[in-house]
């Protein structure tokens, strides 16, 4: 996999592998996060994301192949730079008999923050809206609010590389939609967020996004170029009043900015894959029109992710 | 160097939250040591055990005079019964626990002695615990030297009685062997010196005669007696002796079941995971929490023994610092037990488990009950593995002998907790890098 290495990476693998026994949970991992970014690792449940955190993280150690966080092996890793991560597990570990306070209080603690801090805890519980609860206990949290204080607690020490393991799992769709808008304030305040999700919708929100599955990384690309690598270029709609005949899909197919066979949605409506939909539409407008086709409407399709995601893992089982 | 401490302050602010978080708790662990004593003081008095006897006498018209040699009580520790002519009746109602002892006079005990012969006393009990059958071979032991003394004091004072006679016949005979005397012929020398010589012979001996009659039977019989001391000069109650134990079992428990649970619960909510990853140390995380439950359990300690002082009128007869260091002793090694459960538990019932057992060897083998010296040697090893087996030794000395710590003895735990810190460490430090 080709990857564009800068050197501003904050996160670089090489043929990254880890191998439990027989069981290869993460096989020849290639990838890159750029700093600055919100890098989005997506995938199914067990198809080794949370694998490859702990080896960012440098909780596991490889079975082969190279890692640099922040310009250094995890395994390296002194206290100095143990510092500069944040790392969210999946499950809450916070103390169920201690109060949001005393919770991130201890997490400061643990991270060595200095005691003169409670201006900056009370801005972090400002930031993820816990404020009001600070003197709940934690075991009387409900979901949401236990994963924002686990939020807090991975940010207490203002960590240049955020992982967040799974940070919206379990939670529902409008809080799930705050947590996206609190990971781009931090991405504004120059934090890079690596974050595992298996809700293939997230990936709209991250500027690149990793496929992962069966413990392979199938393609890293923005959320656009995701699309467009599923597809093969981008998905422009037809819909003709007379609809389209079989000589004419084959005169589309034909046009050399078109790829592959045209996908015939029902008897008025097709999709064509091209290179560029921007340029293409204005002439497969003229095409139209040169055969005599009455164009209700022609636009650039958005197919939703999870549809891309489908098509990478078809495409993936194909080339298999 | 300020971030090492920081970090530690970590663990000291956060388990002492979580203890204080539950007062019901605290307050549990606070009376219930206290009434644990006080319900063990009410629950032994300080005397022995009454017996509850029935005396056999197949035929007790035959020494119908000498019975009550046998059956009236001796001190409050044998309880006559009564006296029954049927032995099996006796021994049936001993096993269904009317009575605690059965003893068979024999038929005609004064004949068989005047024969010559030992006159046996058979005593029969029911016991299966071997302290209550010591304690009662204990008792038979006392009860026939007892009746031997008794016999031998009557006999005395029969002699006594009888002697009056015998002393007015020597002092007619004395009178008789002065008239003699006077009537020998002064020439005649050797018969004047025989008459003189029988005169004292007869003078002595109306003087042992004399003194024999004047001491008492009770002295006769029993020329010696004896006097017991402690060099605390203490006689201590039930209570008292065992207060110095149970302040130890409760303190090295208390601490061996905090710190077993503390790590592996942390480990099974998947914090470890965390702790691995952020730059907190092994070293940092292990002594942190070594303070924040020493801190609570030295408060806790403070009050257990202010209130058994107190209110229970235990002495600390020793110097109280000495009395400090050894719970503290007690207390840091007890935590590096319960740390290694913690560490090689998997959950938290088997962490409780391990206590448990933990507790339940530190009864039968530190010396609570049973004194060390009469353990079998190689077993003493695993005496001296226990915490407790050294609290309760400095304990006792510094509370109940009013001397300082014995520096072996402090040495030997100090030794062992400063081993189980570095085991503690280790294994903590792979847990935590594996």
């Amino acid at each position: 996999m080709k990857n564009d290495k800068t050197a501003e990476n904050v996160v670089e693998t090489q043929e990254l592998t880890k191998s439990f026994g027989a069981d290869v949970a993460v096989q020849s991992l290639s990838m890159y996060v750029p700093r600055g970014k919100i890098f989005g690792f997506i995938g199914p449940s067990g198809c080794g994301k949370t694998t490859t955190v702990r080896l960012l993280t440098g909780f596991y150690k490889p079975t082969s192949g190279t890692l640099s966080v922040l310009g250094k092996d995890p395994a390296a890793f002194s206290k100095s730079d143990q510092g500069k991560i944040g790392y969210l597990i999946q499950q809450f570990v916070l103390y169920p008999d201690l109060t949001v306070w005393e919770n991130l209080n201890f997490a400061a603690s643990f991270y060595g923050v200095s005691p003169f801090r409670r201006r900056r805890l009370n801005k972090l519980l400002d930031f993820v809206e816990l404020s009001g609860d600070r003197n709940k206990l934690a075991r009387d949290l409900s979901g949401g609010m236990k994963r924002r204080l686990s939020l807090a607690a991975t940010m207490v020490h203002n960590p240049e590389l955020l992982f967040l393991d799974e940070p919206t799992a379990g939670i529902d769709p409008i809080l799930r939609r705050k947590f996206w808008d609190y990971f781009k304030e931090l991405q504004a305040d120059g934090h890079t967020l690596f974050i595992t999700t298996q809700y293939v919708g997230e990936a709209a929100y991250c500027d690149l996004v990793g496929v992962m599955y069966e413990g392979r990384l199938l393609m890293i690309a923005t959320p656009e170029g995701l699309r467009k690598k599923a597809y093969g270029g981008d998905v422009v709609g037809i819909k003709t009043t007379e609809g389209m005949s079989f000589e004419q899909r084959n005169q589309v197919e034909a046009l050399p900015f078109v790829h592959g066979k045209v996908k015939v949605i029902d008897a008025q409506e097709n999709d064509v894959i091209v290179d560029e939909a921007s340029a293409a539409i204005p002439t497969l407008m003229e095409w139209c029109q040169a055969q005599n086709l009455n164009v209700e409407t022609i636009e650039e399709k958005s197919p939703p992710f999870d549809d891309v995601f489908v098509k990478i893992i078809e495409t993936e089982a194909e080339h298999d | 160097m300020i971030r090492f401490f920081i970090r530690i302050s970590s663990f000291l602010g956060k388990e002492m939250t979580e203890i204080f978080r539950q007062p019901l708790l605290i307050l549990t662990l606070v009376l219930g040591p206290f009434l644990i004593m006080s319900l063990f003081g009410l629950a032994y008095p300080d005397q022995n055990r009454a017996l509850r006897t029935t005396f056999v006498a197949t035929n007790p018209d035959a020494f119908q005079n000498e019975l009550g040699l046998f059956t009236e009580a001796y001190s409050s520790t044998i309880v006559d019964q009564g006296v029954e002519t049927d032995k099996d009746l006796a021994l049936s109602k001993l096993a269904l626990n009317e009575t605690d002892l059965v003893i068979v006079i024999p038929d005609a005990p004064f004949e068989t002695i005047q024969n010559n012969q030992q006159a046996e006393l058979e005593v029969y009990h029911n016991e299966v615990d071997p302290f209550q059958t010591g304690y009662i071979q204990t008792i038979a032991s006392i009860y026939v030297n007892e009746v031997n003394r008794r016999i031998l004091q009557t006999v005395t004072e029969q002699g006594q009685a009888d002697s009056g006679s015998l002393q007015s016949g020597l002092e007619t005979a004395i009178a008789k062997t002065q008239e003699l005397r006077q009537a020998v012929s002064p020439e005649d020398a050797n018969a004047t010196t025989q008459a003189a010589e029988l005169e004292k012979d007869l003078t002595d001996l109306h003087e042992n005669l004399s003194t024999f009659r004047s001491l008492a039977s009770g002295v006769l019989v029993n020329p010696f007696s004896v006097k017991t001391s402690g060099l605390s000069g203490i006689q201590f109650t039930v209570t008292g002796f065992f207060a110095p134990s149970v302040i130890v079992l409760l303190l090295q428990h208390l601490s061996i079941t905090f710190a077993a649970l503390s790590i592996v619960r942390e480990s099974r909510s998947g914090i470890m995971e965390l702790f691995r990853v952020a730059p907190i140390t092994a070293f940092e995380t292990l002594v942190g929490k070594y303070l924040s439950y020493l801190f609570f359990e030295i408060v806790l300690a403070g009050i257990i023994t202010g209130l058994a002082i107190w209110l229970l009128r235990i002495p600390i007869l020793g110097p109280l610092q000495d009395y400090a260091l050894a719970v503290i002793i007690l207390l840091f090694t007890s935590l590096g037990v319960g740390f290694l459960i913690s560490l090689i538990s998997q959950t938290d019932t088997q962490a409780v488990q391990y206590s448990m057992l933990l507790l339940l060897a530190s009864i039968f083998f530190s010396g609570f009950f049973l004194d060390l010296r009469l353990m079998r040697e190689p077993i003493t090893a695993l005496a001296w593995s226990l915490p407790a087996t050294y609290g309760i030794r400095m304990l006792q000395d510094v509370m109940l002998r009013g001397s300082s710590v014995p520096p072996t003895i402090f040495q030997g735990i100090a030794l062992i907790g400063i081993v189980l810190f570095v085991v503690d460490w280790f294994l903590l430090k792979r847990k935590m890098e594996s």
